[in-house]
């Protein structure tokens, strides 16, 4: 029974990449999208099943290559998260209706229809590999729809740019999965995912690549530089997919190895804790500099992502030391946070979309005034970014919260060092949370508040209504998933003392009608409307403003260290000894640490390397054939003679 | 929900909303004083109040309903905050609606739709007191936290009801590092209400104010509904320090006679604590903005302290 539920969720999926592909036509584009909708219902009733029950259906293995099954799998830990694909899935699939037609040919409009269900689709296939042969296979196919949806836009330059960078480090990443897969079936001979019973040192090569490995798909700093580049170039349906969903199919990853796979040690958990906790700071910060809305919201998925490793890092820790309710917590956590940030996150980049839609522009300086002349999106907008600053009673908070229990009971460990090193952490954390406070107030006030600050922002009109649906549907899951988060955590299984913020939310909520009826009943002389106090200047014009920039200064000032600029010359001359001054110029920019330091310098190593290969490729047959030789011979002195 | 809890409901709300703009006043008195003036009444901010009560509200035809919304949720939220601190007395245990970490968040959402508020009428003004207070909330945080972090853990729980019945019945403070988590938490009660040396309440000048900047805009009922969260919050925060280090008279049981004595003293602690904040607000002046990072720091420092004097002895 549960299984005819993935199989039918799997064929709407397929059909809905091939049906575009073979009829190009709107009602084909709704058809397929449609499609990806009733999936996710099926999905829905599938996951909710599992985590209800706890009874796991059964797939048969077809075998395809000798040695080789093609099997399923589903658990409580993958029905977790292919319920978060459920639920973030149907705004996208509505919201997509419309924001496809926007596309600028027709055979693009179906190509992005076509290749955002093969995307889908291939998310949902990792999440119920069986073994790890079938998971890279899917896991490829995942990360090369991705990448074409990111090129869907390929004339611009900058897009070209973009798509180039997101696929190397996704290469990348399955380079390293690639080393963790073969050193793990070097051990037991067998590619599927089970208990191992290894020492520690030989675990150590499989764990760090893959811990890498998924590091580079969730976008953990250092490797997360893909992430502000891709997300801009991609359309923002797409973009929803990528952040809500993507980076948890590699956090899944990482959780499924963790759990079924591996005996954590303690300096996993510091290693696993520490990378989190930077990722979500360095996100975060990096984020209140941005003013490309986009590219700000792929830094603050970094910063959640960093917070969902955080929590997996507590867990190994509590884990290691014993402390199996505290671990529980932690991992509660984890994974609840994933789901949360795949709501809010989706919502975001879709309110984000009608919005760069609407203005033809990511700007945030050129934004302003929104509330007024997008009204709906504007109020999806702001519950977005109250559940992304995690302020009660939303879903972000709900997450945020059964971390800050397990760390604010995290003092029953006994080792002091390990102590030391939880309160950074979790001063690391608030600091976070808090900075993303900040980052939110910045982004929903600049935007949608105050004076338009561009006449594309005055002329701005709301969007269609499949958009608006299509955003509501997330919002909506946002708000419910807060106001029934004990509720929803004890139906998947997980008895967890937690305040209940249903409770919380209808006292917030019949308070403030009290208070608004009492103050409204008593009300004698109506509102008045007076312009803002200039100073005495005859008029506020927008220019007069905080602007994003003003904003986040005192911040950046703060973190000064962190945005370290650099001063770069340019200069021409017009001689070879450089004594006559042609042209030039100077500027001053934020240092890109991580690209400068840590990208270009292997990239440059590799590309002199490659000039240097080159060379040997001259185009004579002969000495192709000798290069051949040389191989055979190199290799059977390698291989100790023909054995 | 028992009895107890639920007159508790009521009367702890109650209580802080009446007895909260009297510390307001109280303190603008000690610093009136401090500079040689005679200083408002100790009723003036109910005055003001209920003037400001009777007033229309003028709105920016730039504002939106965000700056309708804000005066509203904050007291509301505030209201529920008082129900997560005992005052002058912890009732019987009722689980469920939260602990401290959801009454630091109740604060932060309270922060957070000011701030935006303070963005919505489109004055530089409103604009640069958003900015500085989410600045400085940020960068507070992580003291806030661990500060509430040491107090869970010298107290053994995450629920100020359960803290405050352990500490309840005692004249000293259970534990000597309670004091150094006091230090912290009088830090932390300066910065959230807004006074010096972080900010001046008592300034219009652009270049001084944060809190005020950010309700510039606002009039008549909406600025009293501000005016009465922000005297709430302070009047919160001073609750929990002084259970926290002279919970002398906390009664813990539902007895007329026990909780007037225990609310009568109360109001005397809290005016002991009153005068304690104008003496220090008038001994001190407003620091540089980037300095404060480094006071903070120092609240910092005793709150992790309290963690590691707890775990190694």
């Amino acid at each position: 029974m549960l299984e005819a539920l993935v199989y039918g969720a799997i064929a709407a999926l397929i059909s809905g990449t091939v049906l575009p592909l073979l009829y190009r036509s709107k009602n084909t584009r709704k058809t397929s999208f449609g499609l990806s909708l009733i999936s996710s219902i099926l999905l829905l009733g599938f996951a909710g099943a599992i985590l209800y029950t706890g009874k796991e259906p059964v797939f048969p293995a077809i075998r395809y290559l000798p040695g080789l099954d093609f099997t399923l799998a589903a658990d409580r830990l993958s029905a977790g998260f292919i319920l978060l694909i459920a639920a973030v899935v149907p705004g996208v699939s509505i919201y997509s209706v419309e924001y496809v037609e926007h596309a600028k040919s027709e055979s693009r409009k179906n190509l992005q229809t076509a290749l955002t269900n093969l995307f889908i689709l291939a998310m949902l296939m990792v999440v119920l590999a069986g073994n790890m042969v079938i998971f890279l296979i899917f896991w490829e196919i995942m990360s090369l729809s991705s990448l074409l949806l990111v090129l869907h836009d390929y004339s611009s330059e900058e897009n070209k740019k973009a798509g180039f960078f997101y696929f190397v480090m996704t290469n990348i990443s399955t380079a390293f999965l690639f080393v963790g897969f073969i050193s793990l079936f070097k051990l037991t001979g067998s590619a599927e995912f089970g208990p191992l019973e290894y020492s520690a040192s030989e675990l150590a090569l499989p764990f760090l690549s893959l811990f890498i490995g998924f590091g580079v798909k969730a976008g953990l700093v250092p490797f997360h530089k893909w992430l502000p580049y891709a997300h801009p170039a991609a359309p923002s349906s797409v973009s929803a997919l990528m952040s809500g969903v993507m980076l948890k199919v590699a956090v899944y990853g990482f959780l499924r190895f963790l759990l079924s796979v591996f005996t954590p040690e303690l300096w996993w958990g510091v290693l696993i804790l520490t990378v989190g906790s930077l990722s979500a700071l360095f996100g975060v910060i990096y984020a209140l500099k941005e003013n490309d809305i986009k590219r700000l919201l792929a830094y603050s998925s970094i910063e959640n992502i960093g917070i969902i490793f955080t929590g997996i890092g507590l867990y190994v820790i509590f884990k290691v030391e014993g402390l199996e309710s505290l671990a529980l917590l932690s991992l509660a956590g984890a994974c609840f946070h994933a789901f949360n940030h795949a709501l809010f996150k989706s919502l975001l980049f879709l309110c984000a979309g009608s919005i760069v839609h609407a203005t033809g522009t990511r700007n945030i300086e050129a934004f302003g005034g929104l509330v007024k002349t997008m009204p709906v999106t504007s109020a999806l907008f702001m519950i977005g970014s109250v559940s992304i600053a995690a302020l009660p009673p939303t879903n972000g908070f709900a997450g945020e919260l059964l971390l800050y229990q397990a760390f604010f009971q995290s003092f029953a460990v006994t080792d002091p060092l390990l102590t030391v090193f939880l309160i950074t952490a979790l001063s690391s954390f608030a600091l976070t949370g808090a900075l993303a406070a900040a980052l939110f107030v910045k982004l929903f006030g600049i935007t949608c508040l105050a004076m338009p600050r561009s006449e594309k922002s005055r002329l701005a009109v709301e969007v269609q209504k499949p958009m608006l649906i299509g955003s509501a549907v997330p919002a909506a899951l946002c708000i419910l998933a807060g106001l029934f988060s004990k509720q929803l955590l004890s139906l998947a299984g997980w008895e967890i003392e937690f305040p209940d913020l249903l409770l919380l939310g209808l006292l917030l909520g019949l308070i403030y009608a009290a208070l608004f009826l009492i103050i409204r009943s008593k009300e004698t002389s109506p509102a008045r409307i007076s312009e803002t106090w200039g100073c005495g200047s005859p008029t506020l014009a927008p220019y007069m403003e905080y602007s994003s920039a003003g904003f986040s200064e005192p911040l950046v000032m703060i973190f000064k260290n962190i945005y370290r600029t650099k001063i770069v010359h340019k200069a021409e001359y017009l001689d070879k000894q450089e004594s006559l001054f042609k042209n030039g110029n100077v500027e001053i920019r934020l240092l890109r640490f991580f690209e400068e330091y840590l990208y270009i310098p292997p990239a440059q190593a590799i590309e002199s390397f490659s000039k240097y290969v080159s060379s040997l490729q001259n185009g004579k047959l002969d000495s192709y054939v000798l290069y051949a030789f040389l191989a055979v011979i190199a290799l059977i002195i390698a291989t100790g003679g023909l054995v | 929900m028992n009895t107890s809890f639920l007159l508790f409901a009521l009367l702890n709300p109650l209580f802080a909303l009446l007895a909260a703009p009297l510390y307001m006043a109280l303190i603008r008195k000690v610093k009136a004083y401090a500079q040689g003036r005679k200083g408002p009444r100790l009723f003036q901010v109910y005055y003001d109040l209920r003037k400001l009560m009777k007033k229309e509200a003028v709105y920016s035809p730039t504002s939106s309903w965000v700056m309708r919304f804000t005066p509203y949720l904050n007291l509301s939220t505030l209201l529920v905050c008082s129900l997560f601190v005992p005052l002058v007395f912890v009732p019987e245990p009722a689980g469920g609606l939260g602990n401290i970490i959801v009454f630091l968040y109740l604060l932060a959402l309270e922060r957070f739709f000011t701030a935006l508020g303070g963005l919505d009428a489109g004055s530089a003004f409103g604009g640069m007191g958003s900015s500085r207070s989410m600045s400085l909330a940020a960068v507070i945080e992580p003291t806030m936290v661990v500060a509430f972090a040491a107090l869970a853990f010298v107290l053994k729980s995450l629920n100020l009801h359960h803290m405050f019945a352990l500490t309840a019945g005692t004249v000293l403070p259970i534990s000597p590092t309670l004091v150094l988590v006091s230090i912290s938490l009088f830090i932390i009660l300066i910065v959230e209400t807004g006074r010096l040396p972080v900010d001046n309440p008592a300034t219009h000048l652009e270049l001084t104010m944060i809190n005020e900047a950010m309700i510039l805009e606002q009039t008549g009922k909406n600025l009293a509904l501000l005016e009465l969260a922000h005297a709430l919050k302070q009047f919160l925060l001073m609750g929990i320090l002084i259970n926290t280090i002279l919970p002398v008279g906390l009664s813990t049981e539902i007895d007329a006679g026990k909780i007037a004595v225990s609310a009568i003293l109360f109001l005397l602690k809290a005016g002991l604590l009153a005068i304690i904040i104008g003496l220090f607000e008038s001994a001190l002046a407003k620091m540089r903005l980037f300095r404060l990072p480094a006071f903070y720091v120092m609240a910092f420092f005793f709150s992790a302290l309290t963690i590691l004097i707890e775990v190694f002895a």
